[in-house]
C-alpha cells in the first residue's frame, strides 16, 4: 500500500490543487518518500527543504503523529500505508 | 532566381517553400559564408505598411544573438520583393524528428530546455514569435536546436502551406493572426492578441508532440481542432513521459494565458529541473488542471496605464504597488501581494522595452525571487528557488535584500544582495543567477558579523563610468569594491568608525547602514553608518565624516537626489538603543551641498509623538520634475513629498511595516522632460574636522 503525503494549502499550486498525494514506490525512509514526492511535483522541493538539503527550519514534518525531528530527521523509517503531514511550525510575527 | 546576387549573396539552389516564400541556399561574396535567403513570396501580396513591418521586425529579430535562434543577418528588398538573409541551419526539424511514439524523455528534456532558452531571450527583447511549431525547430547535426523564423509571422498572411498549416489572416488586415491551428493558443482563436504566453502554449504543444508523437488537439477539419483547442484537455502523457515533464506541458497548455508559466525562463527551468531530478518513473497526476495560484484572485490590483507613476512597497507581511500619474497626489492602490511574506527588496527594471517589476519574498517555505510583467495581476513562482547557494557554501538562503538591476547596456544583468552575506548575478535575465565567488570566498568572510537584522549584503551599487567597477555594502562587514566586476574584491572602510568593535579604525567589519551614489559623480559615494555620515571622493578609497549639522549622526536610509549630485536625503534616528525620529519629530535631512551641512524638512511630517524609523531601502527618490521623495515607516505609514522634500502628505498609514519604498515611470515620457543633465553645481571641498566637530559638539546624543 502506497505512502501518503498530506500537502499544505500553501503548497497546492505546486502539487495540482491536491491535498494528498500518494507514493506508490515502497521508500523505506522519510528522505526516500520525499524524493518521491519531489519527482512528482518539483515545486515542492524548495519549499519544504533547503539548498543544503535540511528541512526548512519552520516547516515539521510528522509520520504519523510523531514530529521526525525527534524520531532522526530525514532517515526516519517509513513503513507502508504511513501517512506523513508537512505544515508549518507555529511562530510569531 | 538561382544566379542571382541579392545583396552580395548569390543564390546557389533551392531549398524549400513555404507559406511565406521560398527558401534558397546562397552565398555571402562579402563575407565569404553560405547562407540562406528567404524570398518573401510575390503572391503574398503583401501590402506597403505589412511590407515596412515585415521589415522593422526582421530588423529586431536580427538583433537575437542566441545559440538557439537561427540569426537574421541581413533584410532587404530587391525588384519589390522582400528578402531575408540568414544563418544557413542545416539538420532535420522536429517535425521530421518525432516518430509515431515520441522522442526519448531524455532528448524532449534536452531540446525543451533549448527551446525555452531561444524565447527567453526573445521575449525578453520584446519579440513573440507567433507561430512556435515542431516544423520550425531544427536539430543540427552535433544536437543543437535552432527555433526558425522568429518574428516574422505577424506580418504574413496568406496563403495555406503544410496542409495543417492554416492562417486567418488577411493581407488586408495585418493585424490579424496567422499562424499554425494546432500549435494555437486558445486567445488567438477568441480574437486576442498574441503575446509571449501564447507562444508558451505552442511550446507545450510542442513539447506534448515531441514526447508523444501525436498533437495534444487533433481533429479532421479546422474546425474540429479549434473547437478541442478551445475546450479539450489533451489526452495525458504516462511512462515513459516522467510525470514533471508531464505537469511542465499541462501548465503551458492551461487554457487562460494567466494560468500558464509567465516568463520562457520559468520553463526552462522547471524542464531543468526534471533533467536534472533524474528521470523517475512514477505514477502521473490525473488532474488535468495546471497550477494556477500565480494569479491573486482576491487581490484588487492596480490598473497601470502608460504614463502612470508607481510606488512599489515592500512590507513584511506583503507587497503592494501604488499607482498615480505625474502630479502623484491621488493613488490607487494595489494589493496585498504575498499574503504573510516578508517583502525585502522589491525594483522596477524598464531595461530592453521591459516593465517588470521584482519582488523578494520570504516566508516558513523559503525565500524566492518573483517577478510581475503586468504590473501584480500576475507573478512568477518558480518552482526552483532561482537564488540558491551551491552546496560546498554550507549555508543555505535566508533573505534577499537588494534586487539592483544592472548597467542599462546590458539588460539581462541583474544583482541579487542576500543574507547571509553574499552577492549574487544573473546575465540572462533572470533564468539562472550564480553566487559570485569572488567576494563570498573572500578570506574577510568568516569575520563578517551579524547585525540586528542579519548578516545582509544589502546595497549593491554599479559605477555607470566603468564597467567593472562596483561597490557593496555589508552589515556588518563594510564596504567592498571591486575593479574587475566581481573577480577581487578589496575592503575599502579606511575613515569609517566602528562603534561595536574594540579597534575604532579597523580595515573591515564596519556595520554600515547605506550607500548611495549619484551617477554624475560616480567617484564620490555617500555613506550611512551605525552611527556615521560619511562622504568618499575617491571611490571609497577614504572616507570623511559630514554629520554637519544632524541631530544624529544614526540612520537608515539615504538616497541622492536624480539630478543634483550635491544632494542628498536621510532620515536620523535618535539612537542604536532607540531607534526612532529624535525627540519624536519625524524630520528628513537634506543637504544640498554634498554634506557640508544638513537641513531639516519636516512641512507636513508629524512633530510630535512620532517615534518613527525609516528603515534603509524604505525611502526612494523619483525621476521626475520636481522631483518626489517617499517614504515608508516601520510603524505602516507612507509619506510623499511632491517638491523635493519642502512639503510632505501622509499617503497612507495602517500598512505593515514598510521596509522597502520603489518608484517607477510606466514610460520614461515625464522622465523625457527633466533635465537630463545635473545642474553644473560647485563641489565643496571637505568639511574641515574643526568645523566638524564644533558643529557636532552639541547636538550628537553620546553613545
Amino acid at each position: 500500500m502506497p505512502v501518503t503525503f498530506h500537502i499544505p494549502g500553501a503548497l497546492r499550486e505546486f502539487t495540482v490543487g491536491r491535498s494528498r498525494v500518494e507514493i506508490e514506490q515502497a521508500p523505506k525512509t522519510l528522505a526516500e518518500a520525499l524524493s518521491a514526492l519531489f519527482a512528482l511535483y518539483p515545486g515542492v522541493r524548495d519549499r519544504v527543504v533547503t539548498e543544503q538539503g535540511n528541512v526548512r527550519e519552520h516547516i515539521n514534518i510528522f509520520i504519523g503523529e510523531e514530529n521526525v525531528r525527534y524520531t532522526g530527521g530525514l532517515a526516519s523509517s517509513v513503513s507502508a500505508e504511513c501517512e506523513i503531514s508537512i505544515v508549518p511550525a507555529v511562530s510569531g510575527g | 532566381m538561382i544566379g542571382q546576387v541579392l545583396g552580395h549573396c548569390r543564390v546557389v539552389a533551392k531549398i524549400g517553400e513555404g507559406g511565406m516564400g521560398v527558401v534558397y541556399r546562397a552565398y555571402d561574396e562579402l563575407l565569404h559564408r553560405d547562407v540562406a535567403v528567404k524570398v518573401v513570396k510575390k503572391d503574398a501580396r503583401l501590402d506597403m505598411s505589412a511590407s515596412q513591418r515585415l521589415l522593422h521586425e526582421a530588423r529586431a529579430s536580427s538583433s537575437l544573438a542566441h545559440p538557439n535562434i537561427c540569426t537574421i543577418y541581413e533584410v532587404g528588398e530587391t525588384d519589390g520583393e522582400l528578402y531575408i538573409v540568414m544563418e544557413l541551419v542545416e539538420g532535420k526539424s522536429l517535425a521530421a524528428m518525432c516518430s509515431a511514439v515520441g522522442l526519448a524523455p531524455e532528448s524532449v528534456l534536452r531540446y525543451g530546455v533549448q527551446i525555452a532558452s531561444a524565447l527567453a531571450r526573445a521575449h525578453d527583447r520584446g519579440i513573440v514569435h507567433r507561430d512556435l511549431k515542431t516544423a520550425n525547430i531544427v536539430l543540427t547535426a552535433d544536437g543543437l536546436v535552432k527555433v526558425l523564423d522568429f518574428g516574422l509571422a505577424k506580418q504574413v498572411g496568406g496563403s495555406t502551406f503544410e496542409g495543417t498549416t492554416r492562417s486567418f489572416a488577411s493581407v488586408e488586415d495585418a493585424s490579424s493572426v496567422s499562424g499554425t491551428l494546432p500549435y494555437m493558443a486558445p486567445e488567438i482563436l477568441r480574437g486576442d492578441a498574441a503575446d509571449y504566453r501564447s507562444d508558451l502554449w505552442a511550446l507545450g504543444v510542442v513539447l506534448y508532440e515531441a514526447a508523444s508523437g501525436r498533437l495534444p488537439f487533433e481533429g479532421r477539419t479546422g474546425f474540429e481542432i479549434s473547437s478541442a483547442i478551445m475546450r479539450e484537455i489533451p489526452k495525458p502523457l504516462g511512462p515513459p513521459v516522467p510525470p514533471g515533464l508531464w505537469a511542465i506541458i499541462q501548465r503551458c497548455l492551461a487554457k487562460e494565458p494567466i494560468q500558464r508559466y509567465q516568463r520562457a525562463g520559468e520553463v526552462q527551468a522547471a524542464l531543468e529541473a526534471v533533467q536534472s531530478g533524474g528521470i523517475v518513473s512514477a505514477t502521473p497526476s490525473a488532474d488535468p488542471g495546471a497550477p494556477t495560484t500565480t494569479i491573486l484572485h482576491s487581490v484588487r490590483h492596480a490598473h497601470v496605464r502608460k504614463g502612470d507613476f508607481l510606488l512599489l512597497l515592500g512590507t513584511t507581511k506583503g507587497a503592494f504597488i501604488l499607482r498615480s500619474n505625474a502630479q502623484r497626489s491621488r493613488w490607487e492602490v494595489g494589493g496585498p501581494y504575498f499574503h504573510g511574506h516578508n517583502v525585502y527588496a522589491m525594483a522596477y527594471d524598464a531595461r530592453g522595452g521591459k516593465h517588470r517589476i521584482w519582488a523578494s519574498t520570504a516566508s516558513y517555505w523559503g525565500t524566492m525571487l518573483r517577478s510581475s510583467d503586468d504590473f501584480g495581476k500576475s507573478w512568477t513562482n518558480p518552482q526552483q528557488a532561482p537564488i540558491r547557494f551551491p552546496s560546498d557554501a554550507g549555508v543555505s538562503l535566508k533573505n534577499i535584500w537588494q534586487i539592483t538591476p544592472g548597467r542599462p547596456e546590458e539588460p539581462d544583468v541583474l544583482y541579487c544582495g542576500v543574507e547571509p552575506a553574499a552577492l549574487f548575478e544573473t546575465r540572462d535575465g533572470g533564468g539562472t543567477w550564480s553566487l559570485v565567488r569572488g567576494l563570498f570566498d573572500h578570506p574577510h568572510r568568516p569575520r563578517w558579523m551579524p547585525g540586528n537584522g542579519g548578516l545582509a549584503l544589502h546595497t549593491v551599487l554599479l559605477d555607470p563610468s566603468d564597467k567593472q567597477r562596483m561597490y557593496v555594502a555589508i552589515s556588518a562587514g563594510g564596504v567592498y569594491r571591486t575593479n574587475d566586476g566581481g573577480i577581487t574584491w578589496t575592503a575599502q572602510n579606511q575613515g569609517i568608525r566602528a562603534t561595536t568593535m574594540p579597534e575604532k579604525y579597523p580595515e573591515f567589519g564596519q556595520c554600515v547602514h547605506k550607500i548611495a551614489m549619484h551617477p554624475a559623480h560616480p567617484e564620490r559615494l555617500f555613506l550611512q553608518s551605525h552611527w556615521g555620515l560619511y562622504r568618499s571622493d575617491d571611490c571609497a578609497e577614504s572616507w570623511f565624516d559630514i554629520a554637519n549639522g544632524v541631530p544624529s549622526d544614526f540612520g537608515f536610509a539615504m538616497v541622492t537626489h536624480p539630478r543634483n549630485p550635491e544632494c542628498v536625503y536621510i532620515v536620523p534616528v535618535e539612537s542604536d538603543v532607540f531607534r526612532c525620529a529624535v525627540d519624536g519629530r519625524l524630520r528628513v535631512y537634506r543637504t544640498r551641498n554634498a554634506g557640508a551641512s544638513w537641513e531639516p524638512l519636516m512641512r507636513g511630517l508629524p512633530q510630535k509623538r512620532a517615534y518613527e524609523t525609516v528603515l534603509r531601502d524604505a525611502m526612494t527618490a523619483d525621476a521626475l520634475d520636481p522631483v518626489g521623495i517617499f517614504f515608508g515607516t516601520r510603524s505602516g505609514q507612507l509619506f510623499g513629498s511632491r517638491d523635493e522634500g519642502r512639503t510632505w502628505q501622509k499617503i497612507l498609514d495602517g500598512l505593515p511595516s514598510v521596509v522597502c519604498v520603489r518608484s517607477a515611470l510606466f514610460e520614461d515620457t515625464f522622465a523625457a522632460s527633466a533635465p537630463s543633465r545635473p545642474r553644473a553645481v560647485p563641489s565643496p571641498s571637505p568639511p574641515s574636522h574643526q568645523s566638524k566637530s564644533r558643529s557636532k559638539s552639541k547636538r550628537r546624543p553620546k553613545r
